[in-house]
């Protein structure tokens, strides 16, 4: 389980999450969870859509991982003192594979977590 | 057959109709079964009686015994499915009638692998939440709404009522009405993944008046530590990663995706059922969630030595 951040584009420890739909799946869970789908959800546009192969701060594993870890606005700059390093490597498994996940797909993933805790405004599945 | 999570020592109303049905059944059942087992017998010693040499053929003449016997074991089916059935109606008639009376609203949702429990608060209409232990007032009902928040869980508590399922999607009330204080335990009896046996919660049956005493003392926000290393822990909590996913009450620790810890301390067991509470038990779980429970949806945090230390004396103060 890795400890630490991507040394690099090329890191050997990638191949793990990124091939893995387990992991992958799993970053989009926890997406969900961190409340990132608030800003960055199925309609988010600009900036704010992370599938349109668009990258406004680099593509790369290491450039991704690195702007959502270190660089990325808001109160903490960076998620890195709010998420352990293995979920952000799942998220950044997550995010990059992003433009590959049809909206049939997207839509799929939404539904069967239309239950689950989302942010901290969250009220539960029951209403 | 007895114990704290058995359907054969009824603790409630519900299961209390249920353990009678049980017991109707066996009498039942027991008493066909042992006609049939003496009828099997009655005709062997019939036929050994009877032998002759093998070179003689026989016709037998019709029985009529035989026949009016047929007619009386159709007969005596007939009744027995009818008791059967009229005393399960009335039964389950009575278990949700139950819905009538004035209840205790709390609401249950099963998570991969643990269980979300909320209160009404008599005095504010909001929602008091907490984990895994579920506490209930004796003699009066309380109605739990279930609700799922990933795949289908069932919740039971054997001692007290019958089980049943969480469906995603849905809310599906049952009424639990405890007629003796104590610890019971409940658990998910649905399987729900790798984890699915370390999905129990604990039950505690109370005087309304203690019931009433433990609800306040839920309601309240957690308490701030006077000591200087929990005071340090509550820090590495509520400021770092861990808040991302817990609530503490009155700290900045507002995530939602793992269970409420404003009074963990007081709980019974850590990580549903999991282990045993304890302050080891607490420190070895922040450090290994997944060695504890794998596959849990808690991550290892990586935490210094003093850090989790801390940390698990901060966690263990939440009373
Ligand atoms: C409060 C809204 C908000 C939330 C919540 C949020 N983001 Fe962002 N995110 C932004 C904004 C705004 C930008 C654009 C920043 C810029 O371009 O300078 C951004 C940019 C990004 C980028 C860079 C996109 C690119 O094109 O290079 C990534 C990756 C990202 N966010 C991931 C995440 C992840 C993962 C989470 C959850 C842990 C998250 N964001 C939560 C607002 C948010
Ligand atoms: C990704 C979200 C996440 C993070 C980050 C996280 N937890 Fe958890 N935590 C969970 C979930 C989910 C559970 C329920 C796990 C289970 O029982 O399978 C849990 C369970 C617990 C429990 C047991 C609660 C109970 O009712 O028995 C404690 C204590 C706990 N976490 C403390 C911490 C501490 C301390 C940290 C930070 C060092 C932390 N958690 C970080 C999600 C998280
Ligand atoms: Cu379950």
């Amino acid at each position: 389980m890795p400890q630490t951040a991507p040394n690099g584009a090329q890191d050997s420890r990638a191949a793990a999450y990124e091939r893995n739909l387990y992991q992958v799946a799993q970053g989009g869970r926890y997406f969900t969870w961190y409340g990132c789908g608030s800003c960055h959800g199925r309609s988010a546009k600009g900036p704010l859509n992370l599938g349109d192969r668009v990258w406004v701060h680099g593509g790369a594993l290491d450039q991704v991982y690195g702007f959502i870890a270190e660089r990325h606005p808001g109160a903490t700059a960076g998620y890195a003192a709010r998420i352990p390093a293995e979920q952000l490597w799942q998220i950044t498994a997550y995010v990059r594979n992003l433009p590959r996940l049809t909206p049939e797909k997207r839509r799929r993933q939404d539904l069967d977590q239309v239950g689950e805790p989302q942010g901290s405004n969250w009220t539960g599945p029951v209403r | 057959m007895s114990g704290l999570q058995s359907a054969l020592e009824p603790a409630g109303e519900q299961a209390a109709g249920i353990h009678g049905l049980f017991w109707l059944m066996m009498l039942v059942c027991g008493a066909m079964y042992l006609l049939v087992l003496g009828g099997v017998a009655w005709t062997l010693w019939r036929a050994f009686r009877r032998r002759r040499p093998a070179s003689e053929p026989t016709i037998d003449p019709p029985d009529i015994g035989l026949n009016r016997g047929m007619l009386g074991w159709a007969g005596l089916i007939v009744v027995g499915l009818t008791v059967l059935i009229t005393a399960s109606f009335l039964v389950e008639r009575n278990i949700a009638a139950a819905r009538a009376r004035d209840a205790l609203e709390v609401r249950v949702t099963g998570h991969q692998w643990w269980w979300r429990i909320e209160y009404r608060d008599p005095r504010t209409g909001g929602w008091i939440e907490t984990a895994n232990e579920l506490h209930l007032p004796l003699g009066r009902t309380t109605r739990v709404a279930l609700g799922s928040a990933d795949v289908i869980h069932s919740f039971w508590v054997p001692n007290i009522a019958q089980k049943l399922d969480v469906i995603p999607g849905r809310i599906n009330l049952l009424d639990l009405t405890p007629t003796r204080p104590g610890w019971f335990r409940g658990q998910c009896a649905e399987f729900c993944g790798v984890q699915h046996a370390h999905m129990a919660f604990d039950v505690k049956v109370d005087a309304p008046e203690d019931f009433e005493r433990w609800l306040a003392g839920q309601a309240k926000a957690a308490a701030i530590p006077a000591d200087p290393v929990a005071a340090r822990g509550q820090q590495v909590v509520t400021g770092g990663q861990c808040a991302m996913c817990h609530t503490i009450r009155g700290t900045p620790s507002t995530g939602r995706a793992g269970p409420d810890l404003t009074h963990f301390g007081s709980r019974r067991s850590v990580a549903a059922g999991t282990l045993t509470m304890s302050r080891g038990a607490v420190q070895g779980w922040i450090a290994q969630p997944q060695a504890l429970k794998p596959g849990t949806m808690m991550p290892p945090v990586a935490l210094s030595g003093p850090d989790a230390d801390a940390a698990s004396r901060y966690l263990m103060e939440l009373q």
